[in-house]
């Protein structure tokens, strides 16, 4: 049995959002947890985000980066099935009443997050404040994909200014602080980003929550291909993450291992499929 | 009275130079002639005495299933429906303990013949007896006996974790006539039979053909839930009448040493799910990616350890494996140490693991302490060894970690089981967990042990849960 595709829509030139039925995930997921699928067969399994989860539909965004995306979006349409779709997984974030809730974003998985996240910490009775940066203008997403209806307060940055305020997530963070602003930051995005932002909250004790993606296999506690480095021990960021109080991880060791690991592998195999691709005559 | 044959009857091996080449099985099993050969050799113990039989963790009947062979030597197919019919009283498995079980440390190894020659060849007449019922369909007329009476009807049972406890479980409870859910978290159902054990042990077309039978009894399996995540166990007693708890020791261990998060090193679960699940193997027909470099030091002395290893070499590295302690100690099969070594595995025996060495984020040496034995044992019967203070640094740009594994606690975390300190679940003598109602086996109880322990699991558990659901019923 498979997982229909009941939406599919493109956020910008490289994202993209999916809608997948999957009412055994649906009904349990919460903010903070994420889910594993898999696109056929033969595919590989893929850790996700979730921007929404309801009515049994799993919506989430994702970047056309290596085969599996490039494959999902190019393949299959709605009405397609995928082949496989676990979840949720993860600790969920504690919905609770902070204060000041900021959620700050610069890449596909996170802004999912920043939506999904606000929308229920906004409902505990949060002021929430939302940070998402794009590269320019023509990254941005559609309004509805922003998380702009659920921020008391939403900022948008581009890296080139060419929409919204000019600069990184970063930059605005560091104005919320000045401005005594954040009793809480969550982020997600770009790990290297992360690391920043934990260096940039550390001094004020702000207390800082980051998903740390990281390349899995099962999702499950499994593998141990997702281990990190916690306050000095070895944790899985499927099953002990993915998000994390960001002061007490190694950013060294997580950036290495999410981005070195596989690389020469992932890139043969996504040439092979562009070149499929074009021979196929869909690029 | 015949003469007494020393010397097993031996089976087919694929020749070296060709198997490493490939995933493909090792090992090609007795004919109907070599394996009424090979149970010739029997001296027939009687039931009441013989050692094999107490010696398998399930009891099976083995002078009977062999005596059945010899009995029927004119009609090979009746000799095996009759030989089948007497092992599935205890192990509905066959094809697969046969390949896997340790047999030199059950049933070959207190076997009378033993003492003057060669054991007879259990394991693999074991094996031949479910190898050749599933080629000839004498199997399948046997299920049909058994599939009259699963109905459904006596009730409802949800297991958790399709591997040799939850399956085993599964298909118990269906032939007494319950309506069976497996829920498992994979895309595959198998568990360790699936991600753990390469396919040049135990190829995976068995399984899926053991996976059919239980279809056929009328149990479901429902793939892709994550008990504790997807659904709660609360939720399962609220559907169903019992719970069993096949979860396995699915969290593997890794070394608490400096360079642990470097590159390529491997815990054994991820190196072998890659490889036997997710055929990175096969890329770039599959999707999912593996990284073998060219020196490989493979940690650890059990089974585990030997399929990392001759699995790595099948990707075209040179192997080593790394035990602290000796030889004589590694908990492997004999038969996978041998062959590991003829396929040209390495091995460095007493030497420890302190440290891995790394450049540009990728692990690049090991650093061991060598170890020295004592003449004590530790409280699981293993020789105690103590650090020497000389160290050694080999050259490695893989490294796979097997040194065990511990339960996965998931499943623990959202349901509130009493548990043991070394983590497991604390289960009555009928195998019932602190939750009413929930019954638990295999490594999810035992740490980490074997697949007949599992499957013994499985079925014990299974007479329990029906005793509890008649007794619940009647109330």
């Amino acid at each position: 049995m498979g997982y229909k595709i009941t939406a599919k829509r493109d956020l910008s030139p490289i994202d993209y959002m999916i809608e997948v039925e999957a009412p055994h995930v649906a009904r349990a997921w919460k903010p903070g947890q994420f889910v594993v699928f898999i696109l056929h067969e033969k595919g590989e399994r893929i850790p996700m985000s979730v921007f929404k989860a309801e009515n049994g539909r799993v919506m989430m965004f994702i970047r056309k980066l290596g085969k599996t995306s490039l494959q999902l979006y190019y393949e299959f349409n709605v009405g397609d099935e995928l082949y496989s779709f676990l979840g949720p997984l993860g600790r969920p974030i504690k919905i609770k009443e902070y204060g000041n809730v900021v959620f700050a974003s610069d890449a596909v998985c996170g802004h999912a997050e920043n939506y999904a996240l606000l929308k229920a910490m906004k409902e505990a009775g949060n002021y929430t404040i939302s940070v998402q940066t794009f590269e320019d203008k023509n990254h941005v997403y559609p309004e509805e994909f922003l998380a702009k209806s659920v921020a008391d307060e939403h900022y948008l940055t581009t890296l080139d200014g060419s929409a919204g305020i000019k600069g990184h997530y970063l930059d605005v963070v560091k104005e919320l602080i000045e401005k005594d602003k954040v009793d809480i930051i969550f982020a997600g995005g770009g790990l290297n980003n992360l690391a920043k932002l934990a260096e940039l909250t550390r001094p004020y004790g702000i207390p800082t929550y980051a998903t740390v993606r990281q390349i899995m296999v099962d999702g499950t506690g499994m593998c141990g291909s997702c281990r990190v480095l916690y306050d000095g021990k070895v944790k899985f960021a499927c099953r002990d993450g993915p998000v994390f109080d960001a002061h007490k991880i190694d950013w060294e060791d997580a950036i290495n291992r999410n981005h070195n690991r596989f690389v020469e592998q992932e890139k043969l195999a996504k040439e092979l499929y562009l070149k499929y691709l074009k021979e196929k005559g869909v690029i | 009275m015949p003469k007494l044959i020393k010397e097993r009857v031996p089976t087919a091996e694929r020749p070296v130079e060709e198997r490493v080449k490939d995933f493909k099985e090792v090992n090609l099993g007795y004919t109907w002639e070599l394996a009424l050969k090979e149970a010739e050799r029997c001296l027939q113990c009687p039931k009441d005495y013989a050692p094999c039989i107490k010696g398998c963790p399930v009891h099976i009947d083995i002078p009977g299933f062999i005596g059945a062979l010899r009995k029927y030597r004119d009609d090979p197919n009746k000799a095996v429906r009759e030989a089948l019919r007497i092992i599935w009283n205890d192990n509905t498995l066959p094809a697969i303990t046969g390949r896997v079980c340790p047999q030199e440390e059950q049933c070959e190894g207190v076997c009378v013949v033993g003492k003057v020659g060669d054991p007879i060849n259990i394991g693999k007449l074991e094996r031949f007896v479910a190898d050749y019922a599933r080629e000839h369909g004498i199997d399948e007329e046997l299920l049909c006996e058994f599939a009259e009476k699963c109905d459904g009807t006596k009730g409802k049972v949800a297991v958790v974790g399709a591997g040799p406890a939850g399956l085993t479980c599964a298909g118990e409870l269906a032939k007494m006539g319950y309506k069976v859910t497996i829920y498992e978290a994979l895309h595959k159902p198998g568990g360790v039979l699936v991600y753990g054990i390469p396919e040049f042990r135990l190829p995976k077309e068995i399984l899926d053909y053991e996976l059919k039978k239980l279809e056929k009894l009328g149990v479901e399996i429902k793939t892709d839930h994550l008990i504790g995540k997807t659904l709660t166990i609360q939720e399962l007693l609220e559907e169903y009448d019992a719970v069993f708890i096949g979860t396995g020791a699915g969290t593997p261990k890794l070394l608490d040493i400096p360079g642990i998060l470097l590159d390529r090193i491997y815990s054994a679960n991820e190196f072998l799910t890659r490889i036997n699940l997710m055929k990175a193997y096969k890329v770039p027909e599959y999707d999912t990616p593996i990284a073998v470099g060219r020196k490989v030091i493979v940690i650890g002395g059990g089974n585990t350890a030997m399929d990392a290893a001759r699995s790595a070499l099948r990707l075209g590295a040179e192997v080593t494996i790394a035990y602290r302690r000796g030889r004589e100690d590694m908990s492997a099969r004999i038969e996978e140490i041998k062959h590991a070594e003829e396929e040209g595995v390495k091995f460095m025996f007493f030497v420890q693991p302190v440290e891995f060495l790394g450049e540009n984020g990728k692990v690049k040496a090991v650093k061991f302490e060598k170890m020295k034995p004592l003449n004590e044992k530790d409280s699981r019967g293993k020789r105690k060894i103590v650090g020497t203070g000389e160290y050694v640094t080999v050259e490695a740009d893989t490294v796979i970690i097997a040194i065990g594994l511990e339960p996965n606690k998931i499943i623990l975390e959202e349901s509130g089981f009493e548990v043991n300190p070394d983590g497991t679940i604390k289960v009555d003598e009928n195998l019932m967990t602190s939750i009413p109602g929930v019954f638990a086996g295999g490594d999810a109880i035992r740490g980490e042990a074997t697949v007949i322990l599992a499957m013994g699991d499985g079925k014990k558990a299974a007479k329990a849960i029906d005793e509890y659901i008649r007794k619940k019923k009647n109330n």
